[in-house]
């Protein structure tokens, strides 16, 4: 295990030094994931300029849902990008590198690329956190930190897992179009705002079949003690990344059984 | 769309040249309807946040007539169809002008005897036939059958919304079009179409109307061009604006593109230079 762990972080260093020779696109790439993220903070501004709460929901406290759900998926972006090089590399035959190496297939994917403009996200995302939490006037216990920490952590595995499946498609469909794993990636935004607003089968979608609500509006009533949740939501994350690492890997299998390779 | 596309029949009748963007439009056109599961997806992916408007506004509106002079039905019917009109000119178009100058295939531009702006124009032509009868379908769909959206004002609302949908179209082409341009420079094409795509989205009203923003940001959105794009349309569709106001909307909106055609000519002449230095 020790040793798989250093392995992935070799790797990503040299990603991230690849990533760095070219400064000004590492800047661009910042900027362009920073604005991206600002759009909904400037809605939620605009929003909140005109009403004063949302079913016990006020801005900062939604400012703490968004945040959590941008960090995860930040350091998602720079530790774990590989898993949207899987279509190309499938398709091109260079997958087969990844097969004869003696490093797990899985590892070698998901270190394939690092995006470092995720620490422009994850960046944001910790600011956005820290403000929502500073201003949500919360009462902080003993267990408050750690199940934050292990609800950004839990949320990077959940995005990780879930774009590694959603882009295994690859597998199966060779000629996958490259929107329809981007199209459930960005359903985490339903996740950055109370899940009460919406209506039942989002509610669904984004509590079993796509959990990102476990990593977001769950822990954060608990953290934030918005009406009386039960106590177990504070592991509805771990339930979460188990689950998704789970149903992952089985796929994962399937599909490396099912690679053939270009060519003839 | 078929009202954009009677536009170039009628200029191509007059104009020797016309005939030859409108086959550049149709070879657009054949490429898009290849890809024409991307091209939902990527439709399909911009109504997440028609629906997540959607429920927040619906909250907001909870026990309120008008929040700053716009009703619920005005709302719903400003979020689904502000998403279905920035879906057009989409990710592709954007993509597709910075990979022609990515792959060098731009030499085969500039050696054609045709005005490279109106190229581009006519390219993305044929790609928002495809997108627009997608997001159209959408926008009918979920807005008809779910969302409950209002048809236009009244007639001259629906026609003044045609027009001005025109005007916003070349509008968001050229800026797309400059923002391209700057991969003379720089190798991160998908940096700069996150940042274009998110500022389109804050000042062309899509996200939130322009009445509703902040004073600082409205004064911002108003002068810029890229309210033409979806703003200026809705609130000639919704009818919230009237009278002499709309002959300032629609001034505004044809001055920026006149400015902006002017301004695209110059810069494509500017980087011309920089693609000769990296050849040579």
């Amino acid at each position: 295990m020790g040793r798989l762990i250093r392995i992935f972080f070799r790797l990503q260093l040299v990603q991230l030094r690849s990533a760095m020779e070219y400064r000004a696109d590492f800047w661009i790439g910042a900027v362009g994931a920073i604005l991206q993220q600002l759009v909904s903070i400037v809605f939620l501004l605009t929003f909140f300029g005109h009403i004063s709460s949302l079913g016990g929901w006020s801005l900062w406290r939604i400012l703490v849902l968004q945040g959590i759900v941008m960090t995860a998926d930040g350091i998602r972006e720079m530790f774990a990008d590989g898993v949207w090089k899987l279509r190309a590399d499938v398709n091109d035959g260079s997958f087969d590198r990844v097969l004869v190496r003696p490093v797990p297939p899985a590892l070698q994917q998901v270190t394939a690329l690092a995006s470092i403009h995720g620490i422009g996200n994850a960046g944001l995302g910790l600011v956005v956190l820290i403000i929502g939490l500073a201003r949500s006037e919360l009462t902080w216990h003993w267990w408050s930190l750690p199940l934050l920490v292990i609800t950004v952590a839990c949320g990077t595995v959940l995005n990780t897992s879930i774009s590694f499946l959603t882009n295994m498609i690859a597998f199966w469909e060779p000629a996958a179009q490259s929107a329809f794993p981007t199209m459930i990636a960005l359903m985490r935004d339903f996740a950055k705002f109370p899940l009460d607003v919406y209506g039942v089968a989002i509610r669904f979608v984004v509590t079993v079949l796509l959990p990102y609500g476990l990593i977001s509006y769950y822990p954060s009533r608990l953290l934030l003690g918005i009406g009386q949740p039960p106590g177990w939501w504070a592991v509805t994350p771990m339930i979460a990344a188990v689950a998704a690492v789970l149903v992952t890997s089985v796929v994962w299998h399937r599909g490396l059984n099912r690679y053939q390779g270009v060519g003839n | 769309m078929t009202a954009v596309e009677d536009v170039v029949t009628r200029r191509g009748r007059r104009d020797t040249a016309g005939p030859k963007y409108l086959s550049l439009a149709r070879t657009t056109l054949q490429q898009a309807i290849a890809y024409r599961i991307t091209t939902f997806f990527n439709v399909g992916l911009t109504f997440i946040w028609v629906i997540i408007l959607y429920y927040l506004w619906r909250a907001a509106y909870a026990g309120r007539v008008s929040i700053a002079g716009l009703t619920w039905d005005q709302m719903r019917t400003y979020v689904v169809i502000a998403y279905g009109i920035n879906a057009l000119v989409g990710w592709r178009t954007g993509s597709a002008m910075m990979a022609t100058i990515r792959t060098g295939d731009i030499v085969f531009e500039m050696v054609r005897p045709l005005n490279y702006c109106t190229t581009q124009i006519a390219r993305a032509l044929g790609f928002t036939a495809v997108e627009g009868a997608i997001s159209l379908a959408f926008t009918l769909g979920i807005g008809l059958l779910f969302l409950d959206i209002r048809p236009p004002a009244s007639l001259p609302a629906a026609l003044l919304f045609g027009l001005a949908l025109i005007i916003g179209f070349l509008t968001k082409v050229l800026i797309v079009f400059l923002v391209s341009l700057l991969t003379f420079w720089t190798l991160n094409g998908m940096g700069l179409m996150w940042s274009q795509q998110a500022i389109m989205q804050i000042l062309s009203g899509t996200i939130v109307p322009l009445a509703l923003m902040p004073g600082w940001l409205q004064v911002i959105a108003q002068v810029l061009p890229l309210r033409g794009i979806v703003s200026t349309p809705l609130q000639l569709y919704l009818g919230t604006t009237t009278g002499w106001s709309v002959v300032g909307l629609l001034t505004l909106q044809v001055g920026w593109l006149i400015a902006l055609w002017v301004l695209a000519n110059l810069a494509w002449r500017r980087a011309f230079r920089i693609v000769e230095i990296q050849g040579g």
